[in-house]
Formats: structure tokens, C-alpha cells, sequence
């Protein structure tokens, strides 16, 4: 590599140097943070991002490849780091006043998520089989320790170990995966994959090695049959983790099937009959089981496990309307998602859980205003138009009639009618029940710029969908 | 682009419901929403003052474009077959908010707030040309209703209000597929007049026939899709129920007509018999549920379904007779269904009672509300002289071209109309006043009368001079057959 090539891949990469230094150099000024300043910490997080973001911006006009075929910035990477972004973000403004609640402000909180963030900036960049490895890992080891942040909590312990656990599990797949392409394609670049196979007759081995990556995969998604961990860590970990979880980590891990699932070599193997009965039954489950829950972090964990269904059958769909589906979802599914986290979040304040869905009893009465803000979400996350929830199950099933997938666009909207009904029960409980105790919803400025700024997204898309449409079909890679 | 009167008409309920938002007495907001609805009704005298009866072409057309990558536009207009509804929403919605006035005494403002936008997406779903855009104001109109019901309704509102979500959601969900197939065997477009102008093959056209159905069916209701409507009616506030039964039954029927018969003749002349069938069950079967009532918002609930069996039975007739009458009998549906369920409102409030045993001898004791629930009752059960009866005739005329026993059928449910709407009317006004007595009754106030007296004036104009509302369809119902019978045969 020489020196203008190496110069040329720091470029690409800044943003993730930016994030990763700015990382660092928080990690060491947060030790003479003093009590009652941690407000520092939450603008020199944002501030970080927002550098990182305005890079990210600045190199979308080019594709740029890096580290000699390692790494690239594109646009798809860029949409998707954009959305990132946007997720950390938010967290961060949801979290001072929870970790105030919950005893558990530090500086190390904050780095955790910028290195996560990192994590998931290099996934979305990824174009071999090893940097998805690197940054994957650097993803979940934050995500381990974050899960595990309540120290004084058993539950959010025990989360944080099966999380280990289970994912330490399903990377070894991974990898295992990933050395037997190595062993029968001779490289782990995702173009070398394809052109290495090129016209000869399939490996069974490679459907092999195929199927280990996808269940490696799978598991950090939540999908069928790897989800068992979602609702235990959902639950267990504080809330602003879980938030952050529910979308981030999330997204990145889809980032990644996408651009390996619709690899000239994977799409050869029909792996697509796999995920397409994948997405069938993450759908059914989350969709069901949700139905029964009682604690609203893991109703919203099963929640997410069936719209992670929901944007595999976008996957399932493939095309360019289907990546372009995937995504828009995802961006989507960020703005309503956490506008329903910040309501848990927001809730969790003084002697009240704000967990349970009776907690939410007559919410509508005192909190007209918040009630309407969780009515929107829960609307959007059920799919019901005017809401952007709507504009993106919509589009994926476009996406898939558009194949010829016409069974599957049934089924799909067949569970996600129920799935609808256990987003109305909580709608049911806040405004059809008579409030049983005095609301203290922690509300204060930067939640309610979080709420503010999701209920902008919820609705905003869903009326003007075009430009954001737009932008997902253009960034859609090779397309 | 001429003046855009129908996104005003759309958007004026819209825009109220966001004043509401900021007035903070609920008398402030009754007024405010009163004087929304006049305004909105108002504008759409205006319109069917300005609407053109000679041409079948869409009117008031707006187009603008809202998704391009996709082909949805934000596209509005309205021919014969869509102008009589626009109208009947409109003046139903005041006539809501009237009946709302003391009925609703908690949470006014968010009553207030879900009955405006209620009106907006129902005008909407009749205005718009975009199947896309249809589809959204279509499905968002289950969020106010299902508050309306859930709120503000009886004391099985919870689970009435689910029932409702859930059929309809399911029901309009496989609609949504068959939209989506369409878009892509009619061109990608969500144009509905494009759409109408394509030539399907058989097989599709089959399969969205009954995509379509299913969710037409659920909203009309046809049995056996029905259930939900009884709980629906029974727990909804009086308002929300002749919202109902005055506008969204006429949904699914008004689906038939915009989507099923010109976009799928083929499909739809092959099925009428089907449909025609299950037209007379609904009509038969809703007036014998009707008959074993005891509870009064039950017995019009069963009533409605028997008569949105004339509606789809007009329709499925597929000739000039059966469909105008088809279309006019939704529009006497609403009017006279809708002041039926005003009617059980106005008597409810007074004993909070439905339960047609506790009645009896109201005659005396509310001779001027008596006098006007007989006009209604006959009018339900189709007397001449009343709009029905020019309705029902009609469609029974085009029935009897259609299928003779289908049309004895649907004789034998005029019957049984009769005999529950004379039975309900013999148990709540005649007889002797001793049970009613119990009850302190006054008789209809001045606001109240301001509700009946223009949906009286309707029965009675439509029933002695039917010809001004059949002149606004009969272009579009001509235009609508020639396209049926050119591609789908038959006749």
C-alpha cells in the first residue's frame, strides 16, 4: 500500500477515526468530570457525533474504496451511518437524567456507546468477511458490557451474561463460517467471493459456509430460531441501552446482511428460501408472544423481533427496492422506536418502573399531550397510515409483490394484523382505563427535544415519504 | 389549477380539529366544532351547486405529485356516484356534533378532536382518485373511531372497539395486497382512472375480486363478516354510531363501486350471482336478528346490515335500475339509519335505558318525538311516499331482472323490515304509559329538533321527488355499466 493509497483510505475512514479518538479522549477527560457536570459529557458526546456526521456528509458524493479492499464509503454505508448517528444521538439525550435515576452516570457510559457506534460505523463500511468480523465485535463487546451496566441489578447481571454468552456462540459460527469460504473461494473479500466461484458448479460446502455466516448473522438481528436472548437482554439492561440496542446495533447487523446476502455468490445458493422462512416465523413469533407480555420491555423486545421479520422479507424480496426497502424501514423504525423507548424512558422516575403496561393506566387523563405522542408511535409501530410505520411496511411489500412474492406480502400483513393488536391494547390501556395513581414522567429539555424530534420523524415521513424514499433507492449500492 | 374546493372540503374539518387543540372551554370547543361542520357543509352545497350532472368525468379535479418514485399523487375529484356521499358526510357531521352536544360530558375537546378528523378522512376516502391515497385515508380513519368507540362508548366499549380495529384492520390489510397487485399489472400507477382503463386477465382479476371483497364486505358488513357491527353500534356513543351506520357502512359499498366493477368487470359479472346471494342472506338474516331484538340500538344495528343487503344487491344486479337505486338507498341509509340512531340517542340520554321493555306509551309523554321517529320508522321500512321507498323499488325492480329468487328474497326481508320497525315502534310509543311513566321524559328541545328537521326534510324530498338525486348519478352509473357490460359482458 502506498503512501497516497493509505492517505486515501484515512480519508474514508475519518469519520470512524473521528469517532473512535473522540472516544478516547472522552475516556480520559471523563475522569475530571466532577459530580453534578455530567452535562459536559452528553455535549462533548453529541459534539463528536455531529463532527463525525458532517464528514460522513462530506464524503457521500464519492464512492471511496479503502484498506485495499477492506473497507469502503459509499452511499449505502453513509445512509446507514447516517442513521447511526441519529440512534446515538438520541440515546445520549435520553440518558442523563435516566442514569441520574438509576444511580449509574459515568463517563465510561458514554465512551461505551461512541466505541459501539464505532463498532457499527465499520460494519456498515465492511466489504470482507474479516473487518465485518472487527467491527462487529467492537459493537458487541459494548453492547455486553452496557447490558450489564445496572451493577446492582441481578437481572440486568444475569442479561448481561447470557448475552456474552450466546453472542461469543454465535461469532464462533461466524467465523466458522467465514474460514471455510476462505478455504473454498481462497479470500474473504465479499467481490473476491463472488468472482473466485464464478461459472463453476456450486461447493456443497459453500452452502455450508453460507449458512454459518447466516446464522451468525441472524443472531445479532433477533431473528428465528437465534431471538431467545432479545427479550431477557431487552429487558435486563437499563432502558437507554435497550433503546439504543433495539435500533443501532440492530441496523448495522442488517447493513451487513445486506451487502453479503445480496453477494453474487450467496444469491446463487437460493439461501433466499432460508431467509425467507426465517422472516416468516421472526415474524409469527415476535407477533404472537408479544400478544401475552405484561412488561412493556420485553412486549417492545418481541416487538422487535417481529419488525426485524418484517425487513427480512425485504431482504427475501432482494433488488434494488427490496435494499431500498430494508433500509427506509430501518430509518423508520429508528424514529418510532425510540419515540416509544423515550415514553419508557421518560417514565422511569421515582418509585414508578414505568415497565409494566398497567403502569400506564389512564396515562391519557393528566399527560393529554405525552398520551397523543405514544399514540402515534404505537400506531406507527402497528403500521397504520397517516404514520411513516405505514410508508415502510408498504414499501416492502411493493418490494415484494414486485417479485412475485405475493404469498409472502399475505402473510406478512396477516401477522402484522396481529401484531396490531397488542399495540392497541397498550393505546386501550392509556386512554380506556382510569388513571390509578399520580404520573412524575421525568420530562425534562432533552427529552423532550428526543420526543420532539421522533414524533417529527413518525409522522413527517409518513405524510411526505419522497424525499426520504429518494434518498434510500439512491443509496442503494450498485444501483 | 382551479380553485381546489375539494381539498378545502377535506381539510376544513382537518383544520378545526386543530383549533380545537388550543380552546380550553368545552363550550368553546362545541361551538367551534358546530360552526366547522356548518362551514364544511356549507362548502359542500357549494359544490354539488357547481356539480355539472351532464358528464360522467370526474370534477373538481386537483392533482399534485406526492410520491413520484412510486407514481402516487395526491389527486382528488368526484363524479355522480361519489358527489352524493361527500354530501351526505357533510351533513351528517353537524348533525354529530349536535347529537354529541350533552351526550359527550367528559373529555369534550378530544371527542371533539376525533369526530373532526373522522369527517376529514371519510370525505377524503370519497374524493380521492389515488388508490394510494384512498388507502390511507381508508385505514387511518380506525384510529378516531377506535377511540370514539373505546372512550367514549357503552359498557363493552373496550372490546367492541378491539373487535371493530381488528376486522377491519384484517380486512383492509389483503385490500392492501390487492392494491399492490394491481399497481403493478395496471402499469405502476395508483391512478385510479388509469387503473380503471386496463384489461386484466381473468385470473387476476379473480383473485382481486376477492381480495377486494374481503375487505369491502367487512365494512359494508355482509354476512358472514357482520359480527363486529352489532358490538360496534350497541357500545358506540350515539354520535359515533350514526357516523357508522350514515358513512363507513357506505364504504365498503362505494369500494364495489369505484374499484371492483370498473376495474374487475369481468370478475365481477362472473361473481354477481355470488354476490347477489349473499346479498339476500344479509337481507333475510339481518331482518330475522333484527326481529328477536329486545335492545332498541340492536334492532336498527340488525336492521342496517338487512338493508346494506339492498345496497349490495342493487349493485350486484349490474343494471341501470338495481345500481341507481343501489346508490340511493345508501344515501336513504344514511339519512334515515343515522336519524334512527339519533333517535335511540335522544331516548337513551332521558332513561338510559334501550331495553324496548321499559318503553311504551311515549306518545304522550313526547308526542313531537314520536311523531318524527314514525316518519323515520316508515321511512326505514320503505312506505311510499318516503326516500326508501324509491330506493328499495328500484332495486328491487333491478333484482327481479337479475335473479327472480333473489328478488323474492329480498321481498320476504321487506317484510320482516316491517314487521320488527312496526313491532319496535307499537312497544316504544303505543300501548299504555304506565312503564314509561316511570321515566321522566321531556320532549325534543330546540337543538335537537335543529338535528332531525333537515334529515326529515330528505326523507321526504327524496320520497315525493326523487328526480334532482338521480339526475346527479345517472351519467356516472351509465358511464359505469357501459364499462362493466363492454369488457365484463353479460346484459
Amino acid at each position: 500500500m502506498t503512501a497516497a493509497d493509505l492517505l486515501q483510505s484515512i480519508l474514508a475512514s475519518l469519520p470512524e477515526i473521528v469517532v473512535v479518538t473522540g472516544a478516547c479522549i472522552l475516556l480520559i477527560l471523563g475522569q475530571f468530570v466532577r459530580k453534578g457536570q455530567e452535562h459536559f459529557l452528553v455535549w462533548a458526546s453529541v459534539a463528536i457525533v455531529l463532527i463525525a456526521a458532517v464528514g460522513t456528509l462530506m464524503l457521500a458524493s464519492e464512492v471511496r474504496p479503502a484498506y485495499t479492499g477492506m473497507f469502503i464509503a459509499d452511499r449505502f454505508a453513509a445512509f446507514f451511518k447516517v442513521m447511526f448517528y441519529l440512534a446515538t444521538v438520541l440515546t445520549f439525550l435520553l440518558s442523563p437524567k435516566y442514569a441520574d435515576v438509576e444511580g449509574i452516570g459515568s463517563s465510561e457510559y458514554y465512551v461505551l456507546l461512541l466505541f459501539a457506534l464505532s463498532g457499527m460505523m465499520i460494519m456498515a463500511s465492511a466489504t470482507d468477511l474479516l473487518s465485518i468480523y472487527v467491527g462487529l465485535e467492537l459493537m458487541v463487546l459494548c453492547t455486553y458490557v452496557l447490558t450489564g451496566y445496572l451493577r446492582q441489578q441481578r437481572r440486568s447481571n444475569e442479561a448481561a451474561l447470557k448475552y456474552v454468552i450466546l453472542g461469543a456462540v454465535s461469532t464462533g459460527i461466524f467465523l466458522y463460517g467465514v474460514s471455510l469460504v476462505y478455504g473454498l473461494a481462497g479470500t474473504t473479500q465479499l467481490d473476491g467471493m463472488a468472482a473466485a466461484v464464478a461459472g463453476d458448479p456450486l461447493d456443497p460446502g459453500l452452502l455450508l459456509a453460507v449458512v454459518f455466516i447466516v446464522a451468525g448473522l441472524v443472531f445479532k438481528v433477533g431473528a428465528v430460531p437465534f431471538h431467545m436472548w432479545v427479550p431477557d437482554v431487552y429487558e435486563g439492561a437499563p432502558t437507554t441501552v435497550t433503546a439504543f440496542m433495539s435500533v443501532g446495533p440492530k441496523a448495522a447487523a442488517f447493513a451487513v446482511i445486506l451487502r453479503v446476502f445480496l453477494n453474487p455468490l450467496v444469491a446463487a445458493t437460493d439461501v433466499w428460501i432460508v431467509v425467507a422462512v426465517i422472516a416468516v416465523v421472526t415474524m409469527a413469533l415476535g407477533s404472537f408472544v408479544a400478544l401475552v407480555q405484561d412488561n412493556f420491555k420485553r412486549l417492545l423486545a418481541y416487538s422487535s423481533i417481529a419488525h426485524a421479520g418484517f425487513a427480512i422479507f425485504g431482504v427475501v424480496a432482494g433488488g434494488a427496492d427490496g435494499i431500498a426497502s430494508v433500509m427506509l424501514y430501518l430509518l423508520i423504525y429508528t424514529f418510532m422506536n425510540l419515540g416509544i423507548f423515550s415514553i419508557v424512558i421518560m417514565m422511569r422516575n421515582g418509585n414508578i418502573s414505568g415497565e409494566v403496561i398497567e403502569d400506564y393506566s389512564g396515562f391519557a387523563k393528566p399527560h393529554p399531550g405525552l398520551a397523543l405522542l405514544m399514540l402515534l408511535y404505537l400506531f406507527s409501530l402497528a403500521g397504520i397510515p397517516p404514520t411513516a410505520g405505514f410508508f415502510a411496511k408498504f414499501y416492502v411489500l411493493v418490494a415484494l409483490v414486485e417479485r412475485g412474492f405475493v404469498i409472502l406480502a399475505v402473510i406478512a400483513v396477516l401477522l402484522s394484523a396481529v401484531a396490531a393488536y397488542f399495540y392497541i391494547r397498550i393505546v386501550m390501556v392509556i386512554y380506556m382505563r382510569e388513571p390509578e395513581r399520580a404520573f412524575d414522567p421525568a420530562l425534562t429539555p432533552l427529552v423532550r427535544a428526543a420526543l420532539a424530534f421522533t414524533a417529527a420523524g413518525t409522522i413527517g415521513i409518513g405524510l411526505f415519504p419522497a424525499w426520504f424514499l429518494r434518498l434510500a433507492q439512491q443509496s442503494v449500492f450498485g444501483g | 389549477m382551479a380553485f381546489p374546493l375539494l381539498s378545502l372540503i377535506v381539510f376544513t374539518p382537518a383544520a378545526g380539529a386543530a383549533v380545537l387543540i388550543l380552546l380550553r372551554s368545552d363550550n368553546a370547543v362545541r361551538w367551534t366544532a358546530l360552526a366547522v361542520t356548518v362551514i364544511d357543509l356549507a362548502l359542500c352545497i357549494l359544490m354539488l351547486a357547481r356539480f355539472d350532472t351532464a358528464t360522467h368525468a370526474m370534477q373538481f379535479t386537483e392533482t399534485r405529485p406526492w410520491v413520484p418514485a412510486l407514481g402516487i399523487t395526491y389527486a382528488l375529484g368526484i363524479d355522480g356516484i361519489s358527489a352524493l356521499f361527500v354530501f351526505l358526510t357533510g351533513l351528517l357531521g353537524w348533525i354529530c356534533v349536535l347529537a354529541s352536544w350533552v351526550a359527550i360530558d367528559r373529555k369534550v375537546k378530544e371527542f371533539m378532536i376525533s369526530l373532526l378528523v373522522m369527517q376529514a378522512l371519510m370525505l377524503g376516502v370519497f374524493c380521492a382518485l389515488d388508490l394510494f391515497l384512498f388507502y390511507v385515508f381508508w385505514e387511518a380513519m380506525l384510529i378516531p373511531m377506535y377511540l370514539i368507540i373505546g372512550v367514549w362508548g357503552g359498557e363493552g366499549r373496550v372490546y367492541a372497539a378491539f373487535k371493530f380495529f381488528l376486522y377491519t384492520l384484517a380486512g383492509s390489510l389483503l385490500f392492501l395486497i390487492g392494491v399492490i397487485v394491481l399497481y403493478f399489472h395496471g402499469g405502476e400507477t395508483f391512478d385510479i382512472l388509469a387503473l380503471t382503463a386496463q384489461d386484466l386477465p381473468f385470473q387476476v382479476q379473480a383473485w382481486l375480486f376477492f381480495a377486494f371483497l374481503f375487505a369491502f364486505a367487512v365494512k359494508v358488513p355482509m354476512v358472514p363478516v357482520h359480527t363486529w357491527l352489532p358490538d360496534a353500534h350497541v357500545q358506540a356513543p350515539t354520535a359515533g354510531s350514526i357516523i357508522l351506520a350514515g358513512v363507513l357502512l357506505k364504504m365498503g359499498a362505494y369500494g364495489f363501486l369505484r374499484f371492483s366493477l370498473p376495474m374487475l368487470p369481468e370478475a365481477s359479472v362472473h361473481y354477481s350471482t355470488l354476490m347477489l346471494v349473499l346479498s339476500a342472506l344479509a337481507i333475510v338474516y339481518g331482518g330475522l336478528l333484527a326481529l328477536a331484538q329486545d335492545d332498541l340500538k340492536k334492532l336498527v344495528a340488525y336492521s342496517s346490515i338487512s338493508h346494506m343487503g339492498f345496497v349490495t344487491l342493487g349493485i350486484f344486479a349490474l343494471n341501470f335500475r338495481g345500481l341507481e337505486g343501489g346508490i340511493l338507498q345508501m344515501f336513504n341509509h344514511g339519512v334515515t339509519t343515522g336519524a334512527l340512531f339519533l333517535f335511540v340517542g335522544l331516548i337513551y340520554e332521558r332513561t338510559h335505558t334501550r331495553s324496548m321493555a321499559d318503553y311504551g306509551g311515549l306518545m304522550k309523554a313526547a308526542p313531537v318525538y314520536t311523531t318524527f321517529l314514525a316518519l323515520f320508522t316508515l321511512s326505514s321500512m320503505a312506505l311510499p311516499g318516503t326516500n326508501s321507498f324509491v330506493g328499495e323499488l328500484l332495486v328491487l325492480s333491478g333484482g327481479f331482472a337479475a335473479n327472480l329468487a333473489v328478488g323474492a328474497a329480498a321481498v320476504l326481508g321487506a317484510l320482516l323490515g316491517a314487521a320488527y320497525l312496526l313491532g319496535m315502534y307499537r312497544k316504544v310509543a303505543l300501548g299504555p304509559a304506565s312503564v314509561g311513566a316511570r321515566f321522566k321524559i321531556r320532549d325534543v328541545n330546540a337543538r335537537e329538533m335543529t338535528a332531525i328537521l333537515p334529515l326529515a326534510v330528505f326523507v321526504l324530498w327524496v320520497g315525493l321527488y326523487p328526480k334532482p338525486f338521480l339526475n346527479i348519478m345517472d351519467a356516472s352509473v351509465k358511464h359505469l355499466l357501459a364499462q362493466v357490460h363492454a369488457k365484463g359482458g353479460g346484459q
